[in-house]
């Protein structure tokens, strides 16, 4: 009942019936503040608040050493579960096809 | 408003304060001094307040009102012990109780005044009272001298006494604001008065604010006249005492015109708070007051009597004691017969007022001085309530109804629509709350329990109580707060009233004007749902697909079936969600009332959707590279996830079906698939490792359930269907595939045991059977996944097992010779291993030994 919604086996209701389709399937989504996150999609909500599973979170951090150059480090968590809070930040969600 | 702007512009009586706008619940006391100010004597009298004022009051110290408790606290003590300094531990009362020569103290006071302060600067202090009282910001808050009338009645049994009390139920106005309040609030008796002042001084400047409204009411007493005239009906019956003496008062008035001018400073006894001071011990105390008060009286021969009951600071006393010139104050027609009806309410207030400034002219010093002190400590006090009150009325009480019905509201549907008693309605708020709570047998039986208490608490509880004939009358706070939560429960009912028209077409505009709320959000995009176009769209989309990406799924395939599973669960959902709608059963069978029969009509249809959707019927294309689209969905997880909740709601036949499908699928089926170990050792990957876990976890046990109730011919029928179709090199190496072979097989041997097959069935399982093993049988060395040492084969022994049940002896001694080498080596490795793991391993071995006969303990 909670997410039953519309779901009348309509193809496109609205945009996020497409990230339906991908609920429980391993999703890439992309963050505001260069972060992404790779992981199984467990919910979501019309604010694009996202609830993932298994999540590996990349970070994408500049460093600038002296010499003015520039690399780009990237520090990678796991966690076990991941809410994403705010929708706002959310610019990305696509899934991730087996192989 | 000017405040205490003494506005002579508002005309006499103009509009109440109780009456503006805004001010219904709690008046503003200042609207009331200005308009009263504008109508007191000045302007009968012609003579303007202002004209009279030398402007002395500019000169006073003000900085040394701080000191105003210290200074009063000093005059008492030496007016009663005469030698001690001055200190906040004085005992006014007790030590001048004990005091015989009273009339000395007096004098002595007197005299002591007399010296201490000039008429000069007592003048001067009058400034305050008419100017800004900005130099009054300091909050020292002036004590209330107020008692219980009721012991001043009870005590005072003198005429004098009595006429005290009426005079001063005369001269008090009785603020409108307060009818509740004052009844409780008397004059203090002298002893209280002191003990308030000695406790003033540890009082914060926070009792301030509690003090408001007292002092909000003391304010108003310069308006007596006009404030009676308003408060006709303000009778208490508190005191006994104003009621059987009109005549005194009348004699009252006449002196009070003849000799007393009325002091405001009198009707402006310092307020302590009537909340600190308490109650107890007062009409032992009464007594001794009024016993000092009347000495007072005698001491002075002139003054009459009503007045000293009045004043319990001693100064105060002091100050009317001095001779006045004859005042026409009140209008004694006019004041008369106010004077019956506020009668007891008078008697807690207060005093003479000098309401024009001649009167103060003709003052003696002592009573400039006291009055002027007094008049002092009022404007500061004023000022401290004006800094205090500064903002109110900025909301009328229908702003703050406003406010607090949008608190109120957002409460509600933040809590949830407590009105709705849909339980359904309840469940879609908080379904997995509701759920968990089912699982865990929480407390509360019923998923309403808390909305509903909370709904009473705020909303149906106060229906009952209104909308009686009385409301208009009594609309006092409480009634105030039952309009407002009546007012709250419309603002929720309209609030769930206006979803239903999403959309405000204003008519002549372009576009339309959504609302949305917390729960249904505006939606942004309005795509309408085409059903005749998707249908072509998306079976045009398969057909497409077929044709371009033989091999695999192509996106928009993987799509497809996405959108089916999310079909399937969908109408899952909706169908489980029916499930708890399903009425209460009949009391008998006749009375199956509609409601079931709608809802069986119901749950058909969406089971009959669900079947659909689940497209297990969908034709089976051979040589397809398209896989077929149940089994497609068999192979994303949510899709085996799904199984078992579908499984539970379809019959046998169409359980039937779906294990039919399965096994005949068997070979293509992703966790047989995807599990092939390569040439080389290959391990499956971790994700196809996942799947077969959960393959296992969710679809086994539900195929198991059924086959396991399942008739041999059934059994017959679907080993038949693996033997024909499957590819067995392919299911035989997987884990899935074994549990499916070892499942039918235990099955057969099971029904061979418990219901005595026919002998043809019997026949015909056992000609499948020796099939089946001619079949397998080349391949039982490969059966084991990887080497001895990964340990994970249990399953190929509990398979071995199985087929080893049903193997005749020749079969049997086949099957050993096929696994004899597996055998030994996990027997050779087990004793490498530890106990536990031995064992275990041991045991999986005799799991096949002992089907057919032997034991690992043989091979010793």
């Amino acid at each position: 009942m909670a997410d039953a919604g519309d779901g009348d086996a309509a193809p496109v209701s609205e945009p996020l019936e497409l990230v339906r389709l991908s609920l429980d399937e391993v999703v890439f989504v992309k963050l505001r503040g260069d972060r992404e996150l790779k992981g199984r999609l467990h919910a979501y909500d019309s604010h694009c608040n996202l609830v993932l599973g298994d999540v590996e979170e990349t970070i994408y951090v500049v460093e600038e050493d002296d010499e003015d150059d520039e690399a780009v480090k990237t520090i990678k968590k796991q966690s076990e579960m991941l809410f994403v809070r705010v929708g706002d930040s959310v610019v990305l969600i696509s899934p991730q096809a087996p192989g | 408003m000017s405040f205490f702007g003494f506005d002579p512009a508002i005309p006499r009586g103009g509009g109440h304060p109780d009456k503006a706008p805004g001010f219904g619940a709690a008046p503003d006391p200042f609207a009331g001094i200005s308009q009263h100010q504008g109508t007191g004597y000045e302007d009968e009298d012609a003579i303007d307040f202002d004209d009279t004022y030398d402007g002395l009051g500019d000169q006073l110290d003000e900085t040394n009102d701080d000191l105003n408790d210290a200074t009063f606290g000093g005059i008492e003590a030496t007016t009663s012990t005469l030698s001690k300094p001055v200190g906040k531990d004085f005992d006014f009362h007790g030590q001048t109780a004990k005091v015989s020569n009273v009339i000395n103290e007096e004098q002595f006071r007197y005299n002591r005044q007399h010296v201490s302060r000039k008429p000069q600067n007592l003048m001067k202090q009058t400034r305050p009272f008419k100017t800004g009282y900005e130099a009054y910001e300091n909050p020292d808050y002036i004590p209330d001298l107020q008692v219980d009338v009721s012991s001043k009645g009870q005590t005072r049994t003198a005429s004098g006494n009595v006429q005290a009390s009426q005079s001063s139920s005369i001269l008090s106005a009785v603020p409108q604001a307060a009818p509740a309040a004052a009844p409780a609030r008397k004059m203090m008796s002298l002893e209280e008065v002191e003990t308030a002042m000695r406790a003033q001084p540890k009082k914060s400047a926070s009792v301030l604010t509690t003090q408001g409204r007292q002092q909000s009411q003391t304010m108003t007493y310069p308006n007596i006249p006009s404030a009676h005239a308003q408060h006709p009906l303000n009778v208490q019956s508190q005191s006994s005492a104003p009621v059987n003496l009109p005549p005194q008062q009348l004699s009252y008035q006449r002196a009070s015109q003849n000799r007393v001018p009325l002091i405001p400073q009198q009707v402006l006894q310092a307020e302590l708070p009537g909340q600190s001071v308490p109650n107890t011990a007062r009409p032992g105390d009464a007594p001794q007051a009024q016993q000092r008060s009347q000495m007072i009286q005698q001491s002075s021969s002139q003054e009459s009597a009503p007045h000293r009951q009045i004043l319990q600071n001693p100064k105060r006393q002091s100050a009317q004691l001095a001779p006045r010139p004859p005042e026409p104050p009140l209008p004694p027609p006019q004041q008369q017969p106010r004077v019956f009806t506020t009668g007891a309410m008078g008697a807690s207030q207060q005093l003479p007022i000098i309401t024009h400034p001649q009167q103060l002219m003709q003052l003696s010093e002592e009573d400039r001085n006291a009055f002027l002190l007094e008049d002092a400590k009022r404007a500061k006090r004023n000022h401290k309530i004006y800094m205090l009150s500064r903002n109110n009325g900025l909301m009328t009480p229908q702003d703050k109804n406003f406010i607090t019905r949008i608190q109120l509201q957002q409460l509600m549907t933040a809590t949830g629509n407590t009105v709705e008693q849909d339980p359904d309605a309840v469940l879609s708020e908080d379904f997995y709350y509701q759920v968990t709570s089912q699982i865990r047998g929480g407390a509360r039986q019923n998923p309403q329990q808390p909305l509903s208490n909370f709904a009473q608490t705020y909303l149906f509880q106060t229906g009952s109580r209104h909308g009686g004939p009385g409301r208009r009358q009594n609309r006092g706070g409480d009634n105030h707060m039952q309009r407002m939560e009546m007012q709250v429960q419309r603002a929720v009912e309209a609030a769930k009233a206006k979803p239903k028209n999403k959309q405000l077409v204003i008519e002549g505009s372009l576009g339309k004007i959504s609302f949305s709320n917390a729960k249904t959000p505006k939606p942004l995009l309005n795509i309408k749902r085409n059903d005749s176009h998707d249908r072509p769209q998306s079976a045009g989309r398969q057909a497409t697909s077929r044709k371009v990406l033989p091999a695999k799924l192509s996106i928009s395939g993987r799509k497809s079936i996405l959108r089916n599973i999310e079909a399937v669960y969908s109408t899952l959902m909706k169908m489980e969600d029916h499930e708890r709608r399903l009425p209460a059963a009949p009391a008998n069978e006749e009375q199956m009332s509609v409601a079931h029969h709608a809802w069986q009509e119901v749950m058909e249809s969406l089971g009959q959707k669900l079947w659909d959707d689940l497209k297990v019927m969908d034709p089976i294309v051979e040589e397809s590279s398209i896989l077929h689209p149940f089994i497609a969905f068999l192979s994303y997880p949510k899709g085996k996830k799904a199984i078992p909740r579908i499984f539970r709601l379809l019959d046998e036949e169409k359980r039937l079906t779906i294990l039919t499908m399965i096994v005949v699928h068997l070979n293509i089926l992703d966790v047989i698939q995807n599990v092939q170990p390569g040439a080389s050792g290959f391990r499956p990957s971790l994700v196809a490792r996942e799947e077969v876990e959960l393959f296992s976890q969710t679809v086994m046990p539900s195929l198991f359930a059924y086959v396991n109730e399942a008739p041999l011919q059934i059994v017959i029928g679907l080993l038949g269907l693996i033997v024909s179709r499957a590819d067995m090199q392919v299911v035989l190496r997987t884990k899935v595939g074994l549990n499916i072979l070892t499942m039918l097989l235990s099955r057969a041997e099971l029904v061979k045991q418990s219901q005595n097959p026919s002998d043809q069935e019997w026949n015909q399982w056992v000609n499948l059977y020796n099939r089946f093993f001619d079949v397998i049988e080349p391949m039982l060395g490969i059966i084991f996944p990887g080497s001895v040492h990964d340990g994970q084969e249990m399953y190929v022994w509990q398979f071995l097992a199985a087929t080893g049940i049903g193997a005749n002896p020749d079969q049997q001694q086949r099957l050993v010779v096929a696994v004899k080498d597996r055998v030994m080596e996990t027997v050779v490795q087990s004793k490498t291993l530890p106990p536990d793991m031995a064992s275990q391993r041991l045991a999986d071995v005799n799991l096949f030994m002992r089907a057919i006969g032997l034991d690992v303990d043989l091979l010793g």
